[in-house]
């Protein structure tokens, strides 16, 4: 069993607060991932997990037991770093077997020859070689087993990586931005081995990444941080339909959900210059809220027109992207009010995609349609969701 | 010779073929030009005292008539290799050198290890740990001789405060003392150079693959053994040439301290080539001195090369 | 990762290894200012005594002194000057040219390192005798010059290896000869170093034993470290006057290191460090 649980954890340094009371519980064989922008203090959280961070206040539990006071090597945690961190006067071999030979250090290893040898006496005793051998025929390094790392390429120094935690067959794994520092199409081979990895060997994975496709396609739980905060704690479909703040909604989804201002009068949401009526399940929660609004529509729950309709919102076609069997196109809303006010988005513009080459061009003068069937209402003060239930976490 | 981009050289060594380099429009002779006020300059002032020195060494010349030799051939080296005094000088120098490399070298890394973490107050303990380095080697020699005096000096006081030896040491007097009494000093003075170049050189180190092998279960010293010292074994052992070459050398401390003796107990080969030169006044036997000496010093570093050459050779090749 | 080596071990370490590091400069100065009779007291005066400062004045009087700071000064100056303006062409060339006999050159600079002065100064008295540079400050600093200008060749070498080309090459286009592009543009691009280096020819000059011992005899000539020296072993000055003379000598080449060997350590070591 290799539950976690992060029991009101928090972590200053100086005066400075990174991570301020989190709760977490992460079941056993979950794949956890830690999202966020830089500086969101999922690494460090990350790195507290394993030990490299003092925890300043707060528990850290692994299967019941309590770890935060226990030295990285006595957790039972492998970490894999970002920058694979092999050692690189080693061989692969070496590096992968090198856990196996400290768990059987004794002090006097350190005696030049004679530790020398009983290093490589164990590095070849049957039971350390064939688990080096099997780890590597998993990764396919099996080649690469007497070369040097400054010799690999780096998807191969990541398998190196990856080779050196699966080799201590950890309860838990632990990896910092594995993937942020390889080419794009290597990273989406990397992204499933991890996956098939993790399905293979069954642990625990904590896995820290920035990208939230990355995060939406490997995890089965996320939590998305800000400084130092969970603002989300849930699965990728939980995270995805029913965000808990604004800014859940703003950072996941390419092209984000949009956040058009409205206000309630009864059953009926106005936006800008129209007037729509709620579906049932918003209407429970419209009719508690006495606030302004922010409703929430992803960029696939909107279809354009060129007539201008009385009922739809009027728009004026600013930036048209073809990708491929998409078309993403930003509008300007000339009568209604967006709130985003991230770096590089533009007031009032809101983005939606539609199927196909769309033939819009800058300045077409457009009507949105709006589907409120998955669309979510935020509180227009605080950004947190209105709904009867929210998990933010578990 | 115009429009190929040309590259800086950073090596040290002859240019090898595969680096293009042309020089910009301009005469070829620039070069050498460019080198030649100092080729000629270290060619006057080291360059024929060095082969003057060669040709001194096969002559008996006195000082009081410098100009003035008796070409005798090889006859001084015969002499030097039959006096058993001259293989006690060698086996000093060769203590001397040794010691002063090894605890140099191992105080600098202590002092470099301790200084590589941040705390409060690092910059003034950076800064002040050097001091050995920058005070005059005469000054230390004469601070160092009062605080070794048999009487007065600090050091017996302490001694005595704390038990340890009764009566007056004769620290620079006593033929067994002298010789770790120098040592020290000159330990003292030269682990500052050695803590600042391998503080610099730990900047190297990657912090991760550190953390890897902590997280690893590695313990201290195999952290240090496996993250640190590959990253820093060219710089130590580079380190450890100098001071080699440097212990060789050393004359102020040792003569100013001694002057060699009691009884030759601290008589390095420079000690004793300036001893013979300007007391003993014999000008060709200080040479062959100093020709053994060089013969040593390049021997060392002809050694240091070889080993380098194939540890690189070794790790470049896998 | 914070270091699992206790931090009060730690600080407690480098406090023993500071103290023994400044004890000896800081015992030179109280011993300076210690009395006649405390000097030979059982109990040492650990603390300097200020109303003891007349002996600097009484140092002053009695000996040169002032005579042997200025002729050290002088060495030190020109041994600064000297090796500076003798190393920046070579070292220039170093850097941007390919020849042949460059790494001869190299070579010849880094032989230079291993030669003892004690060696040396046997045939450089017999040459400098004919050459009537015996007893002169200036063939102590051609002497000197010798020794400092490979290892500022060096250190110049390695900061013009991070000057851009391209910089000399747009001056190259606008005219510019090789040598005004040295020293109107190289030169003050590498004036970090050159700071460096000035500090290191400056301190072998005023630190400087074996040929101002042995190249220069008379009185007059005489540099501090020579004269420091004169005193150990001998007895009839009072070791506080010595003291005296010790720091006098010491004091401003500790103080003016300590106030710009940031500057001295990053120019010797840019460039020189393996990653």
């Amino acid at each position: 069993m290799a539950s976690i649980k992060l029991e009101r954890v928090a972590k200053h340094f100086g005066t400075k607060i990174a991570i301020s009371d989190i709760d977490l519980d992460v079941a056993d064989g979950e794949f956890l991932v830690l999202l966020g922008p830089s500086g969101c203090g999922k690494s460090t959280l990350l790195r507290m997990l394993a030990g490299l961070e003092s925890v300043s206040k707060g528990e850290i539990h692994l299967d019941g037991r309590r770890v935060d006071q226990l030295p990285p090597s006595a957790r039972d945690m492998a970490f894999v770093f970002q920058s694979y961190a092999l050692y690189p006067h080693m061989t692969v071999r070496r590096n992968i077997a090198f856990p196996l030979i400290m768990r059987q250090f004794k002090w006097w290893f350190h005696i030049p020859l004679i530790g020398g040898m009983a290093k490589r006496a164990i590095e070849r005793s049957p039971e350390v070689a064939g688990l080096v051998e099997k780890t590597a025929r998993t990764l396919s390094l099996t080649e690469l087993l007497d070369r040097f790392p400054r010799t690999l390429s780096g998807g191969q120094r990541q398998r190196v990586a990856l080779g050196r935690a699966m080799v201590r067959q950890p309860k838990v794994f632990l990896m910092d931005e594995p993937l942020s520092n390889l080419d794009a199409k290597l990273r989406t081979a990397m992204r499933a081995e991890i996956t098939r990895l993790h399905q293979r060997v069954g642990g625990t994975f904590v896995f820290v990444t920035h990208d939230q496709v990355e995060a939406m396609t490997m995890g089965s739980r996320i939590a998305l941080m800000r400084d130092g905060q969970v603002q989300q704690f849930g699965t990728p479909r939980e995270i995805y339909t029913s965000p808990a703040n604004t800014y859940v909604a703003r950072f996941i989804g390419t092209p984000p959900m949009n956040l058009i201002e409205g206000r309630i009068d009864g059953s009926t949401i106005t936006l800008g210059e129209i007037n729509m009526i709620l579906p049932t399940g918003l209407m429970q929660i419209a009719h508690a809220a006495n606030e302004p609004v922010l409703l929430g529509i992803r960029p696939n729950a909107m279809t354009l027109a060129r007539l201008e309709d009385s009922g739809q919102l009027a728009g004026m076609v600013s930036l048209v992207e073809h990708v491929g069997a998409e078309s993403v196109v930003a509008i300007k809303l000339l009568h209604a009010a967006t709130a985003h006010d991230e770096e590089g988005s533009v007031p009032g513009e809101i983005m939606i995609t539609t199927q196909g080459y769309s033939d819009l061009r800058h300045g077409d003068r457009v009507s949105v349609a709006v589907d409120l069937s998955e669309a979510v209402l935020f509180s227009r003060a605080t950004g947190a969701q209105l709904s009867s239930s929210v998990a933010v976490t578990t | 010779m115009k429009g190929e981009v040309r590259q800086a050289s950073r090596s040290w060594l002859p240019v090898s073929r595969s680096e293009r380099a042309a020089p910009l429009d301009g005469s070829p002779w620039t070069p050498y030009l460019f080198a030649a006020p100092v080729v000629l300059y270290l060619l006057l002032f080291q360059g024929y005292p060095l082969w003057h020195e060669l040709m001194l060494s096969f002559t008996q010349t006195s000082l009081l008539t410098p100009t003035t030799s008796n070409f005798i051939g090889m006859r001084n080296y015969a002499e030097l290799a039959a006096r058993p005094d001259f293989w006690r000088v060698i086996w000093v120098t060769v203590l001397y050198t040794l010691v002063c490399v090894v605890f140099a070298i191992t105080l600098g890394l202590g002092t470099a290890l301790l200084l590589n973490r941040p705390f409060i107050g690092r910059g003034l303990a950076r800064a002040l740990v050097t001091i050995p380095w920058a005070a005059p080697p005469v000054a230390i020699a004469t601070i160092f001789a009062w605080m070794l005096n048999a009487q007065y000096g600090i050091l017996n006081h302490w001694m005595k405060v704390l038990g340890l030896e009764i009566g007056y040491e004769s620290w620079l007097d006593n033929p067994r003392l002298a010789l770790p009494a120098i040592l020290v000093t000159t330990i003292w003075q030269i682990f500052p150079f050695a803590s600042v170049v391998i503080l610099a050189a730990l900047q190297g180190v990657s912090e991760e693959v550190r953390e890897a092998a902590q997280i690893d279960g590695a313990d201290r010293l195999s952290v240090f053994k496996v993250a640190a010292w590959p990253t820093i074994r060219p710089t130590v052992t580079l380190l450890a040439l100098f001071v080699t070459i440097w212990s060789l050398r050393r004359f102020d401390l040792i003569w100013v301290m001694t002057q060699g003796g009691p009884i030759g107990a601290t008589k390095t080969l420079v000690i004793e080539l300036y001893t013979r030169a300007f007391i003993s006044r014999e000008l060709g036997e200080a040479a062959a001195i100093g020709m053994v000496g060089l013969t040593i010093a390049l021997g060392v570093t002809m050694v240091y090369f070889w080993v380098t050459l194939r540890a690189e050779r070794a790790e470049g090749r896998r | 990762m914070e270091s699992p080596f206790p931090h009060a071990i730690r600080i407690a370490l480098i406090l023993i290894l500071l103290s023994v590091a400044s004890f000896p400069i800081y015992w030179m100065v109280v011993t300076s200012l210690t009395s006649s009779a405390n000097l030979f007291a059982d109990t040492p005066q650990m603390l300097p005594d200020l109303v003891q400062g007349f002996n600097y004045a009484d140092a002053i009087k009695k000996t040169d002194i002032l005579i042997w700071l200025k002729n050290s000064a002088i060495v030190a100056v020109g041994t600064m000057v000297l090796s500076i303006l003798l190393a920046i062409l070579p070292a220039y060339a170093l850097s941007r040219f390919r020849f042949r006999g460059k790494g001869a050159l190299g070579f010849m600079l880094f032989i230079t390192q291993m030669l003892p002065e004690a060696m040396l100064v046997v045939p450089l008295f017999v040459i400098f005798a004919n050459l009537a540079l015996l007893n002169t400050l200036g063939g102590l600093i051609l002497a000197n010059t010798a020794f400092t200008v490979p290892v500022i060749t060096w250190i110049l070498k390695g900061a013009i290896d991070g000057v851009p080309l391209e910089i000399e090459e747009a001056a190259r286009i606008d005219g510019c000869s090789r040598i005004g592009i040295l020293l109107t543009i190289v030169v003050p691009l590498v004036s970090p170093t050159l700071a460096a280096a000035a500090v290191i020819g400056f301190f072998h000059g005023w630190n400087e034993y074996v040929f101002a011992q042995t190249l220069v005899s008379s009185q007059a000539l005489r540099t501090a470290s020579v004269g420091l020296a004169g005193f150990v072993g001998e007895l009839s000055t009072p070791i506080h006057t010595v003291m005296a003379i010790g720091v006098m000598y010491t004091m401003p080449a500790v103080l003016f290191y300590l106030m710009v060997q940031r500057h001295v350590v990053a120019g010797m070591t840019a460039g020189s460090v393996k990653g």
